[in-house]
């Protein structure tokens, strides 16, 4: 009984502790930021979610210096890719101009740069790996 | 015109009036590119880091005593990097020039605008951004039309900054002494990246009115001369028309939708046009004081470039100049194959009509052609801008054999007077501006300044006119020790 008891409970702790042996964290680094204000208004995403409008997870990370952090817990490991824009305003909404173009600095992951249109997947995408990660992102 | 300015100019090099004042320069003529024709000189690039300060000749005449001040002028001026050339004149990166002229003396220097095109096509040696007519690389990014800006139309001075225009991104705003670039103008946070075309109208009190197209939608902006955004408004045109020019009398705004459209502006631009005479020549005409208070006018079905500029008379009834095509003058190799030294005769057959448009309070607009085709870069007295006027000066003078024009020609709309000064052909003429002189009265009372392109000696030369005598030749002439690339538009400050 005491050796059932134990084998359930460690099966239950390994059941529990499954995901998070196989999770990852991935901290996004923003730098750069030109205006200290405001937030930076962060997504992320995988391929399913990058072309709509869900993200795995985002945050909003208020501008106190040049740079912000954001650590993301208990990712899958694989290829995610980072949006966001800086909302320098705080109305919460990226702000355009009478013809649609952004006004509020935004970036990629990777740094990526779109052609006539946000930038690709291909060109935005990154590892997460099961040791976590680290990524930077460089406003211009 | 005398014996002795006919002599230096087809001399190439002062003779007679210019020998005596010993200004002659003794520039080394600069041959032709191998295989190339002489005018090919107007199509070659410049330096990549511009041209220094360098102070000109005074090769002939007499510099009129109240000249003072500075002449801008922008064009596209990298036209080849390697065996590769631009795909479309329109597309080259800008080069702003200051020709400082005071005490008699004139100074040219130059500089490329500092635009992301420029950097990143400099960095790899290669043309790379799409434009106007070329498609460009899959590698180079573009997030926004500032991207592929390459500032190479026209110049402003507000308030003492400069700010080289292009027509579909920011102006870019430069040092007016240095001619270092500074950046994309941001007029107001709302309106960062928003087109500032390249055909700004200032009134005569200074403020500025401009348009952004993007399509129908066109914006209007109204600048005061402290370079101050007053106010800006939308307006919608009803069709994608190409818009590089409009014009405006003291309460109105013009815009005129020629039948020429782009439904789709994706590089390469031109490849987008789409010629639609049923529609006319359509005029959206704007109230200043309300954007909302609109009404439109109908002429012909006419393609253009250029405007000169309104007026408006007691009963409404608006007037003002342009220069008509009857069918577009691009798509056919204007503007791509001269880069290469070629010129499509085809490109050339097809000659606009200095014309004026007669808008009546109600009712069809009438076109009043006059007798001058060929025509281009029509130029008004700024003082005399959205007033009744009747003096418009343009180049004139093309030959069906080579691109470019040889001649100035003043129009006196009231008499139907025209007053002609033909270099020849062995120059290229380029737009002249209006400069008031000093205390003078009337429309007549103004220098003539503008650029010539010496094809015998290959240097560049600036040339000033009294705008009364025009057919008696330049008064004036400085010349450079060198040439460089024909250009578009410019500014007097």
């Amino acid at each position: 009984m005491t050796r059932l008891s134990s084998l359930i409970a460690a099966l239950s702790t390994c059941l529990i502790a499954a995901p998070l042996a196989s999770a990852s964290d991935l901290t996004v680094t923003v730098e750069g930021i030109a205006k200290q204000q405001g937030s930076i208004m962060l997504g992320l995403f995988d391929e399913a979610s990058y072309e709509g409008d869900g993200a795995v997870d985002g945050a909003n990370l208020t501008v106190e210096g040049d740079s912000v952090t954001v650590t993301f817990e208990g990712l899958e490991p694989g290829e995610y890719a980072v949006r966001l824009y800086h909302d320098v305003n705080d109305d919460g909404e990226m702000n355009t101009n009478p013809f649609g173009m952004p006004t509020e600095p935004y970036a990629f992951s990777n740094d990526a740069k779109g052609r006539f249109g946000p930038a690709k997947w291909d060109d935005a995408k990154f590892s997460v790996e099961a040791e976590g990660t680290a990524h930077t992102i460089t406003m211009n | 015109m005398d014996l002795s300015r006919r002599h230096f100019l087809e001399a190439g090099c002062g003779v007679g009036l210019a020998g005596s004042l010993g200004a002659c320069v003794s520039a080394s003529p600069i041959p032709a590119a191998p295989g190339m024709p002489d005018w090919h000189l107007g199509y070659r690039s410049a330096p990549a880091g511009g041209f220094d300060p360098a102070p000109m000749t005074l090769a002939f005449g007499k510099v009129p005593a109240d000249l003072k001040g500075s002449l801008y002028r922008n064009g596209p001026a990298q036209m080849q990097y390697g065996d590769e050339y631009a795909s479309h004149w329109f597309d080259g990166d800008g080069l702003i020039h200051r020709i400082a002229i005071e005490d008699g003396r004139a100074v040219h220097q130059a500089r490329f605008a500092d635009t992301k095109k420029r950097r990143e096509e400099q960095a790899a040696g290669k043309f790379l951004a799409p434009g106007f007519g070329t498609l460009g690389d899959e590698s180079f990014s573009v997030e926004g039309p500032d991207d592929v800006n390459a500032a190479n139309t026209s110049v402003l001075v507000v308030n003492g900054e400069l700010l080289a225009l292009w027509e579909a991104g920011s102006a870019f705003a430069m040092d007016a002494a240095t001619l270092e670039t500074r950046g994309p103008k941001t007029w107001r946070d709302d309106l960062k990246g928003m087109p500032f075309l390249a055909h700004p109208k200032v009134e005569p009190d200074g403020r500025v009115w401009n348009l952004a197209v993007g399509g129908e939608r066109v914006g209007i902006y109204r600048i005061a001369k402290s370079g101050q955004l007053e106010d800006f408004g939308m307006v919608n045109i009803g069709r994608a028309a190409y818009i590089h020019d409009w014009t405006m009398t003291d309460r109105h705004l013009i815009i005129l939708v020629q039948p020429w459209v782009n439904e789709n502006l994706r590089p390469p631009v031109v490849a987008g046009f789409e010629w639609q005479p049923e529609h006319g020549l359509q005029m959206l005409i704007v109230d200043k004081d309300d954007f909302s208070n609109q009404r439109w006018a109908q002429a012909p079905a006419r393609m253009f470039f250029h405007t000169g500029s309104a007026w408006e008379e007691s009963d409404g009834t608006i007037k003002f100049d342009v220069v008509l095509y009857k069918r577009p003058i691009l798509g056919v190799g204007g503007g791509a194959a001269e880069i290469r030294g070629e010129w499509n005769a085809a490109a050339g057959d097809e000659h606009g009509v200095l014309t004026q448009v007669v808008i009546p309070p109600k009712g069809d607009a009438s076109l009043v052609e006059s007798a001058i085709v060929g025509g281009e870069f029509p130029q008004v007295h700024p003082q005399y801008r959205g007033q009744q006027r009747h003096l418009t000066v343009l180049t004139t003078g093309v030959a069906a054999n080579r691109p470019g024009t040889t001649a100035i020609t003043m129009h006196d709309w009231a008499s139907g007077d025209r007053a002609t000064f033909d270099f020849g052909a062995t120059r290229m003429v380029e737009e002249f501006l209006f400069v008031p002189k000093s205390g003078g009265s009337s429309e007549a009372d103004a220098w003539l300044i503008g650029t010539v392109l010496n094809l015998k000696a290959g240097t560049s030369e600036v040339c000033v006119f009294d705008a009364a005598h025009v057919s008696d030749g330049p008064v004036c002439i400085w010349q450079a020790d060198y040439s460089w690339p024909l250009g578009f538009h410019g500014t007097w400050a």
